[in-house]
């Protein structure tokens, strides 16, 4: 005990680790260099590539697919990531296999309409109800997520659960650094709209 | 700056889009303006929504196996070096257990920057191999004394709760040969590894930010130890959390 613990935890891992891997076989394990300068970069954002995939397609059978496929263009391309922002990246190559996912498949096609351009994105009027908005519970707010535009959901996505800058949501997403904002807002102000007009349902 | 101006910029305001002196005339309006502040509101409830309240969906366990498998493979290293490899496949596989592995063969092949790619691989092990923290509590008057009694130094330990940085346990973990304290802390939904271990040097020096792999590395010296943060978060907000141990 005391000050060996962490020596002792090691040896013991490690020598178990061994044992279990002879019994798997080394075919099995990532010894090449550029495979493990993928793990080590790719691997600690899957949770954020299956959220956002997750989000864009629905559901988690084609969230997978999307992911998997993603993952595979990464690897594939890794010599030409250059930035200083490895999700960021890869966060882009999500959605071109989501929208790649998109044309292969009639079922998705729906998915992807052009938010409605006449939506009036300045304020209408700052109401109590609207305040009440951080009380709405996770399954109604899902709910209301799933009904948006996709390009509404990714912008959303990508700022608040990604926390990505204005800069790197018009490098995810294509669209020029100028608009990311605007968008921003009509996402915003489609979701509150959602959800007054829920609250206003009997 | 005028109303419509604010107003419209607004959105850039709340997600903090602006630089310091744009922001402080906007902020200047907004507190005089009921308009502008009860928009800005607006918004901040509904980034605060999304936040708290949007259904987290986390990949499926078995997915990580799935892309693994799938990668094509290249041929196998010499014999002599293939018990120190051990990727990402055999993690998913062994479990916990064959991250451990992964320093040992990063630790000897050593420029001197070594210890960055050193803290960067310990901080993705912790995530990858489910082994974030060894002793997994937010109470510093826990964390403290535990790390103390196993590593003979007194890092900084402290609940920065309120300032949006949780302290979410600690961990025994090695750096750059040095055995090193792993003090494990939240950012929204994001892992800060703040790593501690007895500097060769004992004169303090300065933060400094730097960037490896995706990640952001702060390190600097301070009573006799070295102290190095390492996250995805912004780099701006990686360097606030270092204030914040700084003045701790
Ligand atoms: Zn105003």
């Amino acid at each position: 005990m005391g000050t060996c613990a962490g020596v002792t935890n090691l040896t013991k891992e490690f020598s178990s680790a061994g044992t279990t891997t002879a019994s798997h076989g080394m075919q099995q394990l990532a010894t090449d260099p550029r495979n493990r300068r993928f793990e080590l970069l790719a691997m600690p954002h899957l949770d954020a590539a299956f959220g956002l995939a997750r989000w864009l397609t629905g559901n988690t059978a084609d969230a997978e697919d999307v992911v998997q496929d993603a993952y595979l263009r990464a690897f594939r391309y890794l010599d030409t990531f250059r930035g200083d922002n490895f999700r960021v990246w890869l966060l882009t190559i999500v959605r071109n296999s989501f929208l790649d996912w998109l044309k292969d498949t009639r079922s998705g096609q729906r998915l992807f309409q052009p938010a409605p351009a006449d939506l009036d994105w300045t304020d209408p009027n700052p109401s109590p109800e609207a305040m009440l908005l951080d009380r709405v519970d996770s399954e109604t707010l899902g709910i209301l997520m799933a009904q948006l535009p996709a390009e509404y959901r990714e912008i959303l996505i990508l700022r608040e659960i990604e926390d990505l800058s204005y800069k790197d949501i018009a490098t995810v997403t294509g669209i020029p650094a100028g608009t990311v904002m605007s968008r921003l807002s009509r996402a915003r102000l489609a979701l509150r709209k959602a959800w007054i007009n829920n609250e206003k349902r009997p | 700056m005028n109303h419509d101006r604010t107003k419209r910029l607004l959105p850039a305001y709340a997600d903090r889009q602006t630089g310091p002196v744009r922001r402080f005339f906007l902020g200047r309006h907004i507190a005089r303006c009921p308009s502008c502040l009860a928009e800005l509101e607006v918004i901040q409830a509904m980034r605060s929504a999304l936040r708290t309240n949007l259904p987290v969906h986390r990949a499926p366990p078995a997915l990580a196996m799935r892309i693994a498998s799938a990668l094509p493979r290249e041929a196998p290293p010499p014999a002599s070096r293939r018990s120190f490899r051990f990727g990402f496949t055999g993690a998913a596989m062994a479990g916990s257990l064959a991250g451990v592995a992964l320093t040992l063969a990063v630790t000897r092949a050593t420029p001197p920057d070594a210890m960055v790619a050193d803290v960067v691989a310990d901080h993705v092990r912790s995530m990858m191999a489910d082994h974030l923290t060894d002793i997994p509590t937010s109470d510093q008057h826990t964390v403290k004394p535990w790390l103390s009694a196993r590593l003979d130094l007194s890092p900084v330990v402290k609940d920065f709760v309120a300032e949006g940085y949780p302290l979410v346990g600690g961990r025994l973990d090695y750096v750059d040969g040095h055995r090193a304290a792993a003090i494990v802390y939240r950012r929204d939904k994001h892992v800060i590894n703040l790593f501690a271990f007895l500097s060769g040097d004992a004169t303090d020096a300065a933060p400094r930010q730097e960037s490896r792999d995706g990640f952001n590395v702060v390190r600097w010296r301070a009573g006799g130890l070295t102290y190095v943060a390492v996250s995805d978060v912004e780099a701006s907000q990686l360097l606030a959390f270092v204030r914040l141990v700084e003045n701790g």
